[in-house]
């Protein structure tokens, strides 16, 4: 009887095997937010081609099932359940939007798979009354968080402006869960960084129903009589604004802005011209793996990535698969450790997951971004100086 | 609150309401005429601008010149999706007119995402787009004057044609009696073909206008359909006529708390939607 039981278990254990890793990934592919998960769809075929041609998870291909979030709260949870009720995953990918990671949290805490999410970067450090995604997950231990959190943005943002000698900076802000919190902690690190905030103003972003008329906005950027102008919106945004900022005659000295992403084709219109921008992922980043992740990429998909959540997703699935490798098992608490203490790689060079000011596995911070310029139609990198590819020009 | 900006809130207020014509007075058409309310509308708008962005990517076509060949190719295609689907539920009840347009818009939006994909597209290089000038201190746009101008057009072309040419009466006696229409020789579904065609070109104009000023994607239509439900509503349904005077007020009404309120930008819809409930309260206490 023992030796039909032993058996039965071996073959059970030989089929769960046979059948390889299956990572679930929730991202939103269609709706306001489809640009930014089609560049991570985009990162995550790359990274499987790649995993599954140097042979796999264990030995087995790697399988994903990605589900569509439409950047929707009640769209985001019923995916996240049908992964884990209907196709039984054991860890989850993807991510973006913190509102639909604010929706999620209690469906995570429900079923604890290992989730390891990119985007949701609303920590709610430092802000009273509101309780943001560091602050409710990150004390998980089965919680991995990519991307950096805001007041990481924000550290960086507030570096470069530091850096360019301006004494007073205009800030506005689109008005939902990642703007107004993003904002709030900008003005605080602007002012202690010794620059003057004159405005903080919110507007409605196009993404979230506005018709992406900024004129009002900008005129009273332009009355507050900053050097410069800082604003954290959506990538839609982009081109409404830089041209009414053109229209209206506002000179600053430096226009920033840290959307997800940017439009595509934007880099040739001539808005685009001395506007700067907080981007993850560029391919002439002084090292090797952006090169070789840029072939790659343009090989797959026949053209460069234009939205840096491409390489967060690349990063990410490469890191479940080196760590699942790692552990020899899909064993929770072995996949944990091995992803606490491993070292992946990524576009943006090697990186691992370490404790931020909650959270115990935090992926990237600060030190991921860069900030660019658009000069003649080429982002240049400006910021930080180490890795600058041309100096930071005036836009006056 | 900086009255200093105010004129420049009136002039802005003033220039948005041509577009926000423009995007509506095609919606109040399909009421007005046909009695259908179509919530594809928007992706109308959609794929105008999304054309606009592809004569201009394989031709170098300017935006300008892209209306002429976008209009009627969306008026094509109007005509097509009403000879397809729309004149089957021409008699069935409204759920089912919405969500048989609530479909069509989701299938519009999710073949722009197969041609066109999820990112922001930008119509390069569009010399005027950033174009302003000043006049007594205030700043006028090219683009939001462009298209005040060519939507005032439009419209008073509209309202030509519908009182003064024998389609436009064609049009108003079905609006008006669609049988009695029939009986006294009108062709009524051709009638409907013409106007639904019309609506879905002036939706494509709209639509050309909004891909210069904002960033082509699968659902840049919604703010701006939003928006001409909520006109057409204040105008009164299928009150063509009406609909430059609801567009002026809610502009208006939006450029001025945006500009004189702290965070007004973003309290523009709750303005919109604050004046429509006010102004249908109003008509049915007055109705009452």
């Amino acid at each position: 009887m023992k030796r039909i039981i032993a058996t039965l278990v071996v073959a059970l254990f030989a089929i769960a095997m046979a059948q390889g890793v299956t990572i679930g990934v929730l991202s939103p592919l269609t709706g306001g937010a489809a640009g930014t998960g089609q560049a991570q769809k985009a990162g995550f075929e790359l990274a499987l081609a790649e995993i599954n041609a140097a042979g796999g998870v264990l030995g087995q291909p790697l399988k994903i099932i990605i589900e569509d979030t439409k950047a929707d709260a009640a769209t985001g949870v019923a995916a996240f359940e049908k992964l884990m009720t209907e196709d039984g995953v054991e860890f989850i990918a993807g991510g973006y939007s913190s509102g639909v990671t604010l929706a999620l949290v209690e469906s995570f805490r429900t079923f604890q798979p290992i989730v390891s999410w990119i985007g949701g970067a609303v920590s709610g450090v430092g802000i009273d009354g509101f309780d943001g995604i560091e602050e409710l997950l990150g004390a998980e231990p089965w919680f991995f968080h990519v991307h950096p959190w805001d007041y990481q943005n924000t550290e960086a943002s507030t570096a470069f402006m530091a850096s360019t000698g301006v004494k007073s900076v205009a800030l506005l802000h689109e008005d939902s869960a990642f703007g107004g919190p993003g904002a709030i902690a900008a003005a605080g690190l602007l002012q202690d960084a010794g620059m003057s905030v004159p405005l903080v103003e919110a507007f409605k972003s196009t993404l979230t129903g506005g018709t992406g008329d900024f004129r009002a906005t900008i005129a009273k950027a332009a009355a507050s009589g900053a050097d410069a102008l800082f604003w954290i919106g959506y990538d839609s945004d982009v081109v409404p604004l830089t041209s009414q900022i053109r229209e209206l005659k506002y000179d600053p000295q430096y226009i920033f802005g840290a959307p997800p992403g940017w439009p595509s084709e934007f880099d040739a219109a001539p808005e685009a011209q001395c506007v700067t921008g907080l981007i993850g992922y560029l391919p002439n980043l002084p090292n090797a793996e952006a090169k070789t992740f840029l072939d790659a990429y343009v090989a797959m998909h026949g053209r460069a990535p234009d939205n840096y959540m491409a390489a967060l997703a690349y990063a990410q699935l490469w890191s479940y698969a080196d760590a699942i490798n790692a552990a020899g098992t899909t064993d929770q608490d072995a996949v944990i450790a091995a992803l606490q203490n491993g070292t992946f790689r990524s576009p943006m060079g090697a990186w691992s997951f370490k404790p931020s000011v909650i959270a115990l596995h935090q992926g990237f911070g600060s030190e991921m971004w860069n900030v660019f310029q658009f000069q003649n139609g080429v982002r240049e990198i400006v910021w930080p100086l180490a890795r600058a590819t041309a100096p930071l020009a005036s836009c006056q | 609150m900086d009255l200093s900006l105010l004129p420049q809130a009136i002039v802005s207020g003033v220039l948005a309401s041509g577009l926000y014509a423009l995007v509506s007075v095609g919606l109040a058409l399909a009421i007005g005429v046909i009695g259908i309310v179509n919530f594809a509308h928007g992706e109308f708008f959609m794929v105008g601008a999304f054309l606009a962005y592809q004569l201009f990517v394989s031709f170098g076509f300017d935006p300008l010149l892209s209306l002429l060949f976008v209009a009627p190719a969306l008026a094509v295609i109007g005509a097509l999706i009403y000879l397809s689907s729309i004149r089957f539920v021409l008699r069935a009840p409204e759920l089912n007119q919405m969500l048989l347009t609530f479909g069509i818009g989701i299938i519009l939006q999710n073949l722009a995402l197969l041609i066109w994909g999820g990112d922001p597209r930008t119509i390069a290089n569009v010399p005027y787009r950033s174009l302003g000038f000043q006049v007594a201190g205030v700043s006028i746009g090219a683009v939001p004057l462009g298209s005040f101008v060519i939507s005032l057009l439009l419209v008073a072309g509209l309202y030509w044609m519908l009182a003064s040419t024998p389609l436009g009466r064609a049009m108003r006696a079905v609006a008006q009696n669609r049988i009695g229409a029939g009986l006294v020789g009108l062709e009524v579904d051709r009638v409907y073909l013409v106007a639904f065609a019309l609506s879905a070109l002036l939706a494509g104009l709209g639509g050309v206008m909004i891909g210069v000023i904002q960033s082509p994607t699968p659902t840049v239509g919604l703010g701006f359909t939003l928006k001409a439900f909520a006109i057409v509503v204040l105008a009164g349904l299928g009150n063509i006529r009406g609909i430059v005077g609801a567009a002026l007020t809610v502009a208006l009404a939006e450029s001025l708390v945006a500009t004189l309120v702290p965070n007004g930008d973003a309290l523009r819809n709750m303005v919109f939607f604050a004046i429509i409930f006010v102004v249908l309260v109003w008509r049915s206490r007055r109705v009452a």
